[in-house]
């Protein structure tokens, strides 16, 4: 796995869904910047469109009708994209070197020369980000890492007018969001930290995401144990067999009866 | 030259080889996925070329369990008396100074070994055929992999621990997957019971 950067380098897209009025403008400039084509997609009867991440989608705007109490249209807009794990699960499981990698800024890039197709990484996302092109590689949000070398902001996060979509220091970010309010930084935390940090108000399900984010239970157990009983368990048997045969010794003709 | 018995047919022995080539080319790329070693990937000209090779060796692996399936499997399943008496010595192997009992053409070692490999390589072939071909089913997928890989580690077990006890520690016996004979005196020893069922005795 590639080396976990500085935390303090460690820079993150810091979402807060309150401020978003749903433009899109986003999703439009991510697509201008990646030189990522327009699929036609149906009326599905949602503002939401195109209707989840797909290989030339790397950010949507999720669009929710959900009534409250006292807002009986309330409508909820937010942005979905890569979450920048720190301890990424797509990373974990990828069986290609080089394929998932880390920047120092902390985002998670792909190179589709390294990628062999296998589509493990989606076994291993907690979001279901990962999607696949027609060429059977890897495509998703991998925060603008080359404008953000560059010094520059994402092409998502320049493009927002309402600063429901901040790029910045990762530190940074979650403190003036825990100053604006916001007791609670959705990804501050968990998996390592994330990268695309949320301000919600309201409990997270509502804006599809889960309280507590996780890789999958068989995932971590195949990382923590059976990864390193490859190496020893195999070990352990060659080294039994020698023992065996110096302690013991083959069997010898005149003692099979 | 001693009179001799043949014990394995010819077409054993071609699939047994196919099985073992197949296997541990399928355990070496598998250590090259598992821990993105790229020295394997490169003996094997990268990675897109290694999984290529991984799925297709993996084909040639099914095919040849399903044919061990008529070598193996009847007698496999036929444990007797003596099998359970075997296995509380250890086979012998434990101690040259317990006495093992006659056995037949295959021991229990043998059959339970056999029956390991029978179950976790449908096992691993059903998981990577799920791996291979069922890319957007992420709730198999997620099975599979973890099966894939339980079964894997069986492998590494069981394998080396059958290649040694089918060469170092038991001399004269790696003949039978190269020649398929063995001296009639050393089955005499090695397998009475068979050699009695043979007629031979």
């Amino acid at each position: 796995m590639a080396d976990i950067p500085n935390k303090n380098g460690r820079k993150a897209i810091l979402v807060t869904p309150e401020v978003c009025i749903g433009c899109r403008g986003c999703q439009t400039a991510c697509k201008s910047w990646n030189q990522l084509p327009g699929i036609s997609t149906k009326n599905s009867g949602s503002m939401q469109n195109p209707p989840d991440l797909a290989p030339y989608t790397y950010n949507i705007i999720r669009f929710s009708e959900l009534p409250s109490e006292t807002n009986p249209v309330r409508w909820l807009f937010i942005s979905r994209r890569c979450m920048h794990c720190d301890d990424a699960g797509c990373m974990k499981i990828c069986p290609a070197p080089g394929a998932l990698y880390k920047t120092k800024e902390g985002a998670v890039a792909f190179n589709q020369d390294k990628c062999i197709g296998c589509r493990l990484c989606v076994v291993g996302c907690p979001f279901d980000v990962p999607r696949y092109n027609e060429n059977n590689k890897i495509q998703k949000c991998h925060l603008c890492y080359d404008r953000i070398a560059e010094g520059l902001q994402p092409a998502c996060a320049k493009t927002c007018p309402t600063g429901a979509l901040k790029f910045g220091d990762r530190d940074k970010l979650i403190e003036s969001a825990k100053q604006a309010g916001y007791a609670k930084i959705y990804g501050e935390a968990d998996l390592g930290g994330l990268g695309s940090i949320f301000a919600f108000k309201e409990e997270p399900k509502i804006y599809g995401y889960a309280d507590k984010p996780n890789i999958p239970e068989s995932v971590i157990f195949w990382h923590t144990v059976l990864k390193p009983f490859a190496v020893i368990g195999l070990g352990g048997v060659v080294a039994a067999s020698l023992v065996h045969y110096l302690a013991v010794g083959p069997h010898k003709d005149e003692e099979v009866k | 030259m001693a009179e001799m018995v043949r014990k394995t047919s010819v077409g054993e022995i071609v699939n047994h080889w196919i099985l073992a080539v197949s296997c541990i080319l399928l355990i070496i790329t598998g250590y090259g996925f598992l821990f993105q070693l790229k020295p394997i990937g490169n003996l094997f000209g990268g990675f897109n070329a290694m999984k290529l090779l991984h799925n297709w060796a993996g084909v040639v692996f099914t095919l040849s369990l399903v044919a061990s399936m008529f070598h193996y499997l009847r007698e496999s399943l036929d444990f007797e008396p003596d099998d359970w008496q075997w296995m509380k010595v250890g086979g012998g192997y434990l101690s040259h100074k317990v006495k093992v009992p006659p056995m037949g053409k295959y021991n229990p070692g043998q059959k339970l070994y056999y029956l390991a490999i029978l179950i976790a390589g449908i096992a691993i072939a059903a998981s990577g055929f799920a791996i291979w071909l069922l890319p957007n089913d992420r709730g198999v997928r997620i099975v599979s992999h973890l099966v894939h890989n339980l079964s894997f580690a069986l492998f590494i077990i069981a394998v080396p621990v059958h290649i040694y006890l089918g060469t170092l520690a038991n001399p004269g016996t790696f003949r039978i997957m190269v020649y398929g004979t063995v001296p009639v005196d050393f089955a005499k020893k090695k397998y009475p019971k068979w050699m009695k069922e043979i007629d031979k005795q």
